[in-house]
C-alpha cells in the first residue's frame, strides 16, 4: 500500500466509527458527535487525494473548506432541533423520539 | 510503508491518535468524557492535515471544530439531563446490528482500497499555497461561497427560531 492508500484506510476506520456511533448510541448528543467525526473522516479523504493525486489543484482542499462550514451550521441547527425537543419531552434518548412516525 | 516525503511515524502516531478517540467518542459512558475525547480527536484530524500539507484546512479546523463547534456540543450537554445506569442502557437495541455492520463495511471498503491500483501522481506533495487558494475561493469558486454564507445566516435565524422560548399567546 502507498502512502494515499493508508490515509484513506485511515479515513474509511473513523467513518466507520462514528457510523458504528450514530447507529448504537442512544443520546442523540452522542449521535451528532459521531456524525462530526464522520464528517471529519470524509475530510481526511478529501484533502488526502487533493494532496496526492493533484488534477484539479485547490478544489479538494476547498471542498473540504466547505464542508466543514456546512458541519459548523448543522450542527447549530441539529443542537437547536435536541434541546426544543428536550423542553417538550425532557429526554435526549433517541428511542423515545417518536412522536414523529411516519 | 513506501512514499516520497510521507512521514511513517508521523502518520502512525496521528492514526493512532485521531482513531482511540474517535472510539472514545463513541464508547464513553459518560458524555461528558465523549465531548472531550471528541475535541481531541479533532485536534489529531488537524495535526492530520497539517502532515498533508493543508495549512489552511488545519486551522480553520482548529478554529471552527476544537473551537466553536466543540463549544456549541459542550452547552448542549449541560443544557440536557445527565443520565446515569448500567452500560448497556447507553446503547439502543439495534446496536448488536450496528457493530457487524460497521466492521463489515470497514473491512470491505479497507479491502478495495487496498487492492485498488490508485497511487500517487507524484509523491510530491500537491496542495496548493494560500495565494493559490485565495485566488481560487474569491474567483473561481465565489459562487459556492456566497451560497455557503447563505446557508449560515438561514441555519443562525433557524436555530434562533427553534431553541427560542415559545411564547405565551393570548
Amino acid at each position: 500500500m502507498n502512502a494515499l492508500q493508508w490515509w484513506l484506510t485511515l479515513s474509511i476506520l473513523l467513518f466507520c466509527i462514528g457510523a458504528y456511533g450514530v447507529l448504537a448510541r442512544r443520546n442523540v448528543i452522542v449521535v451528532v458527535m459521531s456524525l462530526e467525526v464522520m464528517l471529519n473522516a470524509v475530510n481526511i479523504a478529501l484533502v488526502a487525494i487533493a494532496n496526492f493525486r493533484g488534477g484539479d489543484p485547490g478544489a479538494g482542499t476547498l471542498f473540504a473548506l466547505f464542508i466543514i462550514t456546512i458541519a459548523a451550521a448543522e450542527v447549530t441547527v441539529g443542537l437547536a432541533i435536541v434541546i426544543a425537543n428536550y423542553r417538550n419531552k425532557r429526554t435526549v434518548q433517541t428511542d423515545q423520539f417518536n412522536e414523529l412516525k411516519g | 510503508m513506501p512514499g516520497g516525503d510521507f512521514h511513517p511515524w508521523f502518520f502512525v502516531i496521528v492514526a493512532a491518535w485521531v482513531l482511540i478517540c474517535g472510539l472514545g467518542v463513541v464508547a464513553f459512558k459518560k458524555i461528558m468524557y465523549s465531548a472531550v475525547s471528541m475535541v481531541l480527536c479533532f485536534l489529531g484530524v488537524a495535526f492530520a492535515y497539517a502532515l498533508l500539507d493543508a495549512s489552511l484546512v488545519a486551522i480553520i479546523q482548529i478554529l471552527v471544530y476544537v473551537g466553536a463547534i466543540s463549544i456549541v456540543i459542550i452547552f448542549a450537554i449541560m443544557l440536557t439531563e445527565l443520565q446515569e445506569g448500567r452500560y448497556d442502557q447507553f446503547f439502543n437495541r439495534q446496536s448488536i446490528f450496528a457493530a457487524p455492520l460497521a466492521v463489515a463495511a470497514a473491512a470491505v471498503l479497507t479491502v478495495v482500497v487496498a487492492s485498488s491500483d490508485i497511487s500517487g501522481v507524484t509523491d510530491k506533495a500537491l496542495n496548493p499555497g494560500l495565494k493559490v487558494l485565495s485566488d481560487l475561493l474569491f474567483n473561481r469558486y465565489v459562487f459556492p461561497f456566497e451560497l455557503v454564507s447563505l446557508v449560515l445566516v438561514a441555519a443562525l435565524i433557524g436555530a434562533i427560531v427553534l431553541a427560542r422560548k415559545e411564547e405565551e399567546r393570548s
